[in-house]
């Protein structure tokens, strides 16, 4: 238990928030709690959301953004389904190859942010709009739905009758990047290039290599998002993925992890996804338009990025003054011109 | 401009950053027509007591005085107010904006009530008039930006008169000059001494201490060691006193000659305009000095030699493997590393753990197959790098940044020296270090250096050359303007090696 329960006081404060909204909830809104297989099932809605934090996290860590995770989320969905539809393949092969091509399409990013030098969020939007493009001139007007029942298991199936699909795959996935993160060389790496890049290229490390695999793998778990979505609706469309942006991005930064990379944990991201995910259809069940939910969590995203600020500046003393004195020295000057 | 300036004194100025003490009762006065040089080492306190008399800094004790008058000079426009200017190190003109902008900066005149406007037409005039004066031919129009250091030093030099400032201070001015710019400088700072300006003046280079001072104080760890007039000029004296502590050379009596084939061989590393033609051998066991300025390209040399910097031609190979074209990792695993001289910036992760900071340099040597780290390696190395160089800290999981700047840089060294590098080149490695810790360092390297690890120490600290080196290069603009070694390891011949009195 002592290892269960969380240490840092931004997680135990998130467990706090997770508690409360639960069972405000459950005793405010009529019809929220429906029994604990209910309360699980409810996770079905929003784990998409989920997926798209966990690679999202990544590029995260390294100080980057990917804006473009929503346009490869529907994009790979909707060539799943060409791929089935059109050329008659093997369901679960067509969503490896679609799970592939987001990460072709997260690998696309990191070769522009990383051999171009375009800021990547700039290189991320951008690639937001071609390939959400892409998606919309592939889906035609009337994209294809009906994918089969083995198919649906994956977005609404549970697992002994009750435990859903989508529940399993993501805390095993989040088992995996807490453990790819802490105790690989490459999430070594990465926070290293996330608190200090100069650093870990003077260490050594081969900076662009690790932004490249990040923006990846950001890549490949949004296609992943898409496809849970397809299999949820049992239908693809080209802008499926525009609603995963925004919340994503909040449950990374509620997480913990800091939008100038380097700190945070797969666990607070996890307790911010669960958060999220009870507020978003807490709202929806208690009768509350998008429009408010989707103004909710803008106003939780910049809260939590403003909060952040406001404890690190108190936060690392020594370090924060280091750096930032370290920042206003003048650079070496270069041999007197001749 | 007839006027004379007043005599200003800083008595008895004490001031600390932090833990850091910078200036211990330290004295100092400017006449009119006078230029005041202080020498000293890099960190001895000289920019900041110039920034102390310009009102950047407030000092902790001591007080200002303007002809008697005490001053309260708690910012710089308080120090204009009594017509003091700084020329800065870095000359600070905003790069977009044009000349005569920058000149007015802070007190554009304007032209009728409501609403004001600009009053172009006499900021140009004033602007191009002051910058005449000063035999500057440069459009006021023009952006900032297309000046060159040399200029944009004058511009500041006609701000601080446009202000009616007397008493001008030049923080390091000429080393970025070429020599032909610092003859234009120093034309104009007579010039202003004859006009009863009182000129403050740093530098390192020997010849212009000797060529423009009326006076020299010295400055070494934070005090005034000595203070000479025109006529006692004296090289061996000043060099004495900027370095002090004579005994301390007496340390490494004997300089070994290194034997064996050399571990590092450079050859003719280029990178035009920053350095060329760059030649050097370092041998198992040895110690070899890189002396030079800051900006004389001894940074950018190592950086190259070590795959963290572009270079255009030359070769570079560890014992008997070419590794010009190497990536860093691959470097570093080839038994070169580089110690780099901003540890906040290059060296440490402050946010990060001992335990992450002391194996950064071998993530690939911790990982399984499986990618997963070795925890147990990692707390070994850590705890090994703890003990050997007497870290003094809670624990290897405490963050880096909560240690002080000593520590911080034993956890570098350990960092490198732990992925048993062949050989290693040490830039500034006890810059901002107590001397205490300095010490230490010292001991490290020639304890590495026994061990059979050859080294190259970048220094612009003439005392650490001396104690530490068997052979010194001087880097001079770019090229090795001299090698020493042997019984030549001496003050006055690296002293001279270092402000390229050698160079032929």
């Amino acid at each position: 238990m002592k290892y269960l329960f969380p240490r840092q006081p931004w997680d135990r404060a998130l467990v706090a928030i997770l508690v409360a909204l639960f069972s405000g909830f459950c005793i405010f809104t009529p019809g929220f709690y429906d029994g604990f297989h209910g309360t699980l099932a409810i996770t079905e809605e929003f784990l998409p959301f989920g997926f798209v934090a966990l690679g999202l996290s990544v590029v995260i860590l390294t100080g980057g953004i990917d804006l473009s995770v929503g346009s490869i989320s529907g994009l790979a969905a909707v060539i799943m389904a060409i791929l089935i539809k059109s050329y008659g393949l093997n369901t679960w092969l067509a969503v490896l190859l679609a799970i592939g091509a987001g990460g072709g399409l997260g690998w696309l990013n990191g070769q522009i942010i990383t051999r171009l030098r375009v800021e990547p969020l700039i290189a991320t939007l951008s690639t937001n709009f071609i390939y959400s493009s892409i998606a919309i001139a592939l889906a035609g007007a009337s994209p294809p739905y009906g994918f089969g029942p083995a198919f649906g298991e994956l977005g609404t199936g549970a697992l002994a009758g009750w435990v859903p699909v989508q529940l399993v795959i993501f805390i095993v996935l989040a088992i995996g990047f807490s453990g790819l993160i802490t105790r690989t060389g490459y999430g070594r790496r990465l926070v290293m290039i996330g608190y200090n890049r100069d650093a870990a290229h003077y260490a050594g490390v081969s900076v662009a290599s690790v932004e490249r695999r990040a923006y990846c793998i950001s890549g490949i778990m949004a296609a992943f998002a898409g496809i849970v979505l397809a299999s949820y609706y049992d239908a693809v469309r080209a802008d499926m993925g525009d609603i995963l942006l925004l919340t994503s991005i909040t449950m990374v930064v509620l997480g913990g992890i800091s939008i100038f990379g380097g700190e945070g944990g797969i666990l607070g991201v996890t307790l911010a996804v669960m958060i999220l995910g009870v507020l978003r259809q807490g709202m929806l069940i208690a009768g509350f338009s998008d429009m408010v939910t989707t103004m909710l969590i803008g106003a939780i995203l910049l809260s939590s990025i403003a909060i952040k600020n406001l404890f690190s500046s108190r936060g690392f003393d020594l370090g924060s003054i280091i750096r930032r004195l370290s920042s206003l020295r003048p650079p070496e000057r270069m041999a007197p011109r001749s | 401009m007839s006027r004379t300036s007043g005599l200003l004194a800083a008595a008895g100025i004490d001031k600390r950053f932090g833990a850091n003490s910078v200036l211990r009762n330290v004295s100092l006065s400017l006449a009119p027509g006078e230029v005041h040089t202080l020498m000293g080492e890099n960190g001895a306190g000289k920019s900041t007591l110039f920034r102390i008399l310009a009102g950047i800094h407030q000092p902790d004790a001591g007080q200002i005085s303007l002809d008697g008058a005490a001053l309260d000079l708690r910012n710089p426009s308080a120090a204009y107010g009594h017509g003091i200017y700084l020329v800065p190190q870095e000359p600070a003109l905003l790069k977009e904006l044009s000349v005569a902008e920058n000149m007015f900066l802070g007190m554009l005149p304007t032209r009728g009530r409501f609403p004001s406007r600009i009053d172009w037409k006499t900021i140009r005039g004033q602007a191009q008039d002051a910058l005449s004066a000063l035999g500057l031919d440069v459009d006021v129009r023009d952006d900032a930006k297309h000046l060159s250091i040399a200029q944009q030093q004058l511009v500041e030099c006609a701000k601080a008169l446009l202000r009616g400032c007397r008493i001008i201070l030049f923080d390091e001015p000429t080393s970025p000059l070429t020599g032909r710019e610092v003859g234009i400088l120093f034309a104009i700072m007579r010039r202003l001494r004859g006009q009863g300006c009182t000129l403050g003046f740093i530098s390192h280079r020997m010849e212009e201490v000797s060529e423009i001072s009326d006076r020299v104080s010295v400055l070494r760890d934070g005090a005034v060691t000595d203070e000479v007039g025109r006529d006692g000029f004296d090289r061996a004296r000043l060099v004495r006193a900027m370095v002090g502590r004579e005994v301390i050379f007496d340390r490494r009596r004997v300089r070994r000659e290194a034997q064996g084939e050399p571990v590092l061989s450079v050859r003719g590393l280029a990178h035009a305009p920053v350095f060329s033609g760059v030649d050097f051998d370092v041998r198992p066991g040895e110690i070899l000095g890189f002396s030079g300025l800051i900006g004389s390209g001894r940074t950018e040399i190592a950086e190259a030699v070590c795959g963290l910097r572009a270079k255009s031609g030359g070769s570079v190979m560890l014992a008997g493997r070419d590794i010009s074209t190497s990536s860093i990792g691959d470097i570093i695993e080839a038994g070169l590393v580089y110690v780099p001289e901003d540890r906040a910036r290059h060296g440490v992760i402050l946010p990060m753990s001992i335990r992450d900071n002391a194996t950064a340099g071998q993530i690939g040597r911790l990982q399984r197959k499986s990618g997963i780290l070795n925890r147990g390696r990692e707390i070994a190395i850590a705890n090994d790098t703890m003990h050997r160089y007497q870290v003094r800290a809670r624990g290897i999981d405490q963050p880096a940044g909560q240690l002080s700047g000593g520590n911080q840089q034993k956890i570098v060294f350990g960092k490198w020296m732990s992925t048993n590098p062949k050989v290693a080149i040490l830039d500034e490695p006890t810059r901002g270090v107590d001397v205490g810790a300095k010490d230490e360092i010292y001991r490290l390297i020639e304890e590495l250096s026994a061990q059979g690890m050859a080294i190259v120490v970048i220094s612009s600290e003439l005392e650490e050359l001396i104690v530490l080196c068997d052979r010194v290069i001087a880097i001079y603009g770019g090229k090795i303007a001299a090698e020493l070694k042997g019984a030549d390891v001496t003050a006055a011949r690296v002293g001279a090696a270092f402000l390229g009195a050698e160079a032929h």
